[in-house]
């Protein structure tokens, strides 16, 4: 179903062109089941959350992707490390390293071969992907910074829908009241004595 | 530290300063404080009138009252400022995948290196110019990789639009919450 609203006047949010329209709709779709949004401005805000949401399904993708990326490097880093004899500063430990490092995304047995090396010095993969989490510490800890502000408003823009109805259930008790007191409301006999009478 | 000698001098030399002369200086002169043209009003794009009218029109019905429709001017503005920063941010991001940095590769990454190259002139040497890296050539071909890399490239200046973008959301929660007083 078309979402007039969404098409017309809530700015469409700009996706990258990796990314899936659809997947972003039935993101929307989802948190408007949860949400039923009521008017303009609670739709404003699950659009809001949507967007807020995606954004941080993107960094979260990023993150892991960039630990990812960092992996070779890292365990080249960690073997040349762990090969290299005490008081020794050849170019022959980082070459098998490097070598060791390609193969490990390729080969089983280079795999298992890298598995014994480490467990040789009571390391296991987790020691990789620390490596790899050192070596992108200043991206990560950027990219976690804009997660956690993310999140914090997200959370914002939750706590705003609820505040919004209430103070709009209030809104309306108010003119129930008033309405029921007949207060500011034209009484009938009023109504009677300001009509002209005919003379 | 400038000493007060220095400081009366300068304060001299300012005086016979009558600023820029030509149209082009003025011109530039006139952008010396336009940093990034993000807190520019919204309204100043003739493109963005019709919509925002359109929200405040949506928002507020079909009221005559001028402090609602205010109100929910306010809102309409600060939803479509939030839209404008995503926008900026999703550009950036395509940017960078595309070109591998924001800014177009230079000759030179230092004075020093001009200086280094008119130096051999002097001394009637050819030059050897530079290679300027091509930073797209180091973009990861595949995806996820290559956008990844992209957000990682642009992070600093995606932090900074984060920060309007939190601005621009505020303002629009606080004009919310007045509208329905």
């Amino acid at each position: 179903m078309p979402r007039i609203n969404e098409l017309t006047l809530l700015p469409k949010l700009p996706l990258l062109i990796t990314e899936s329209a659809d997947e972003f709709d039935a993101l929307r779709d989802a948190f408007e089941r949860e949400i039923k949004p009521r008017g303009i401005i609670e739709q404003m805000y699950v659009h809001d959350i949507s967007s807020i949401v995606w954004e941080i399904l993107r960094l979260r993708r990023c993150k892991v992707v960039l630990i990812n990326s960092a992996f070779r490097s890292a365990l080249q880093s960690l073997l040349t490390q762990v090969l290299r004899q005490p008081g020794q500063y050849g170019c022959d430990v980082e070459d098998q390293a490097q070598a060791l490092a390609h193969a490990w995304f390729t080969d089983q047995e280079a795999k298992k071969q890298v598995s014994e090396i480490l467990a040789g010095f009571d390391l296991d993969e987790s020691a990789i992907e620390a490596e790899a989490i050192r070596r992108s510490f200043s991206d990560l800890e950027l990219l976690d910074r804009m997660l956690t502000s993310l999140e914090s408003r997200r959370n914002k823009a939750l706590g705003c829908v609820a505040e919004y109805r209430a103070s709009l259930a209030q809104q309306l008790r108010d003119s129930a009241d008033r309405i029921i007191d007949g207060k500011g409301v034209l009484r009938l006999e009023d109504a009677a004595s300001n009509r002209p009478t005919a003379a | 530290m400038a000493s007060v000698r220095q400081i009366a001098a300068n304060r001299r030399n300012a005086r016979k300063s009558t600023g820029p002369r030509s149209g082009a200086g003025k011109n530039r002169s006139s952008r010396n404080a336009y940093r990034h043209g993000l807190r520019s009003s919204i309204t100043s794009t003739a493109g963005f009138a019709k919509q925002l009218d359109n929200l405040v029109r949506e928002i507020a019905g079909d009221t005559k009252d001028a402090i609602l429709l205010e109100r929910a001017r306010a809102i309409a503005q600060a939803e479509l400022e939030l839209a404008r920063v995503r926008r900026v941010k999703v550009a950036l991001i395509e940017r960078a995948s595309a070109f591998g940095e924001l800014d177009p590769p230079q000759a030179f990454s230092s004075v020093t290196q001009i200086i280094r190259l008119l130096n051999a002139i002097d001394r009637g040497r050819v030059p050897s110019f530079p290679e300027p890296v091509d930073s797209s050539a180091t973009m990861p071909s595949q995806e996820p990789d290559r956008s990844a890399e992209a957000i990682r490239r642009v992070l600093p200046e995606l932090r900074k639009l984060d920060r309007y973008e939190r601005r621009a959301a505020a303002q629009r929660d606080r004009a919310v919450l007045f509208y329905n007083f």
